[in-house]
């Protein structure tokens, strides 16, 4: 019980109340619980990286120890401060309005009827089979020797890529896999909630980060079809049935998304490249008011360094897919301001790519 | 530079499941094209139609995809690009699109083709129900608790099947070769892996003669593994036995390394 009253604080109120904090620079028409917890996640995971990274290559001992000290103080003061800023003034009468609103804030204006509803349930079961086929059923990967036992290391010995997965051997360090820290953050939820490591991996994340990936799915049907808000759970199922089905081959993002939901590459394909979208569309919605939402700018800075702690390759694919959509963005919308500061937000990542090339 | 392009072409068609006959992509190049006609909207049309469709043409072009292998110095990965089309979303969006008013035969006929055209992931062989929480084979659990020791470290020597899961289980569980050794196309050389592995009968001598020298304190067997001579005759005892694997622990390397149970 205990332990799954640490997960759900570590993964869901902790998140949440960091999400506060950036999600005090939305206009008020874009915010809802579901924003704030993307939101937090981004800037939960960029913190992580931004402390753990440095941990891994100047700290020689027990450097996972120093990172669960720090970054439980760094989470919890982020929380507390984004809690701080929704309810003692700092908000003010803006985001005390907030939860006046519904989860979905449509539902004001939009009566789903039964049709809806029924496409609606249809979606929740297609989910929910989803999530429970997660947890009964056993997904063999190879790469959950590398990952899931570095994981397992930081938990049980305290420090962090200083040994082989496979052996146990001491190894120099893997610089390509040691930026990518994701199976840190699982080590970290893993002590915090008193589970082991693997259980966590196979077990806990799918049950969050599934969600997670539907909650952005969601965010950008809400967008895509504003106007006809009948047909987000029909796109919704759409996408659900896709990923179902998308085992193709073992290289779709689908087939990662269900199968090794765990590791960093997954949540890369499945969380951060959607994510792309979501704040694309999010920025250049054309009906926005003129002074930009600073949110979504911060959510892009940390999607960088989300990426980067999910794998060295998705900075990359980042970096590639926001300089293609730049260049879309700026001839279509004959806007070459909004684009530029597209590129600026990648800066974490050229750093990153900087660190990687210096110690490599 | 043709050569490159039908290296892409190959890697397109592995990501598509074009050889197993899957049609996904078929309902992806459908809607993609339906939006170059039918989206008006100049964000909309930048985020899911014109950049999905550079992408692809990068994707194809054997410049980029030399800068790119030159860049991650990997060319295994190089299908990951083809994550940035984001084909299940663009395809909802076309097909929720496409089918505009008459939604519900809309969500029946799409609904149908995603079933028909791709494959149901948990009918992969690589899914199997759960046998515990850790989801992890439950005999590959009992081996390592066997294994453990109370403090401190062991090595230990185990079949190729139970590699991938001791040390997801246990990581004071050490192992003269891991992960690495099964895959045939990283091409590594263990000389106790030639020895436990690839021998067609375990050869007794020279192989506890490797397993000294690597410092395993336990040597673990499939029940059915041919042996030349027994373990026992070269200072091991059976220490344990499970449905599937006996369990040796050599006596000489416990006291080197004192770390044993």
């Amino acid at each position: 019980m205990i332990q799954i009253m640490a997960s759900v604080f570590w993964l869901l109120a902790i998140p949440f109340g960091i999400g506060l904090i950036p999600v005090h620079f939305l206009s008020e028409r874009k915010k809802n619980p579901g924003i704030t917890l993307l939101a937090g996640y981004l800037l939960m995971w960029a913190v992580f990286e931004v402390i753990t990274v440095p941990a891994v290559l100047w700290i020689k001992y027990d450097n996972f120890q120093f990172v669960l000290r720090i970054f439980t103080a760094a989470a919890m003061l982020f929380a507390a401060a984004g809690i701080v800023v929704r309810y003692l003034g700092i908000a003010r009468e803006r985001s005390r309005n907030m939860y006046a609103k519904p989860l979905i804030s449509y539902e004001k204006e939009y009566r789903p009827g039964i049709e809806a509803k029924t496409e609606w349930a249809l979606f929740f079961i297609i989910v929910g089979f989803s999530l429970y086929m997660a947890v009964t059923r056993a997904s063999f990967d190879g790469d959950d020797a590398y990952y899931v036992v570095q994981s397992l290391m930081a938990q049980q010995n305290g420090s962090m890529y200083k040994n082989l997965p496979y052996t146990g051997r001491s190894a120099s360090l893997d610089v390509r896999h040691a930026l990518a820290v994701f199976p840190m953050w699982i080590a970290f939820v893993a002590v915090q909630a008193d589970l082991h490591a693997t259980i966590v991996s196979h077990v806990v994340m799918p049950l969050i980060l599934m969600p997670l990936t539907y909650l952005v799915f969601y965010e950008i049907a809400k967008i895509l079809f504003a106007e006809k808000k009948e047909n987000i759970p029909v796109f919704m199922i759409v996408m659900a049935l896709f990923q179902l089905f998308g085992n193709v081959s073992i290289y779709t993002n689908e087939t990662f998304f269900l199968t090794r939901t765990w590791q960093g590459k997954s949540v890369a394909g499945s969380f951060v490249i959607p994510m792309v979208f979501l704040l694309l569309l999010w920025i250049f919605d054309e009906k926005r008011k003129k002074g930009q939402d600073a949110c979504f700018w911060i959510m892009l800075v940390c999607l960088h360094l989300t990426a980067g702690m999910c794998s060295s390759i998705s900075v990359f694919l980042l970096v590639i897919l926001l300089a293609v959509s730049a260049f879309c963005l700026m001839i279509v919308k004959r806007d070459i301001k909004a684009p530029l500061m597209l590129g600026a937000t990648c800066i974490p990542s050229a750093l990153y790519v900087l660190l990687y090339l210096l110690i490599k | 530079m043709w050569g490159i392009f039908l290296e892409s072409l190959v890697i397109f068609q592995n990501y598509v499941g074009f050889h197993q006959y899957r049609f996904l992509f078929v309902i992806y190049l459908v809607c993609l094209l339906y939006l170059w006609v039918a989206e008006k909207k100049k964000s909309f049309r930048a985020i899911f139609v014109y950049t999905p469709t550079i992408l692809l043409l990068c994707f194809f072009n054997p410049l980029f995809r030399k800068a790119f292998v030159a860049l991650l110095d990997d060319a295994e990965t190089y299908y990951r690009l083809l994550w940035l089309l984001q084909m299940s979303m663009v395809s909802a969006y076309g097909a929720v699109k496409l089918f505009g008013r008459f939604r519900k035969t809309g969500l029946i006929v799409t609904g149908a083709a995603i079933v028909l055209c791709g494959s149901l992931v948990y009918r992969s062989e690589h899914i199997t129900r759960a046998q515990n929480w850790y989801h992890l084979p439950a005999e590959a659990v009992e081996v390592a608790d066997i294994l453990k020791p109370a403090e401190g470290r062991v090595m230990a020597i185990v079949p190729a099947d139970l590699v991938y899961y001791i040390r997801q289980y246990e990581t004071a569980i050490n192992m003269p070769y891991g992960r690495e050794m099964l895959i045939a196309r990283w091409d590594y050389y263990n000389d106790l892996y030639e020895a436990m592995e690839r021998a067609e009968v375990i050869e007794t001598a020279s192989f506890t003669e490797l397993t000294r020298n690597y410092g395993c304190d336990y040597v673990v067997l499939k029940k059915d593994r041919a042996v030349e001579e027994p373990l026992t005759d070269f200072g091991f005892i059976l220490y344990a036995q499970t449905d599937n694997y006996l369990i040796y622990q050599d006596t000489e390397a416990g006291e080197q390394a004192g770390t044993g149970r």
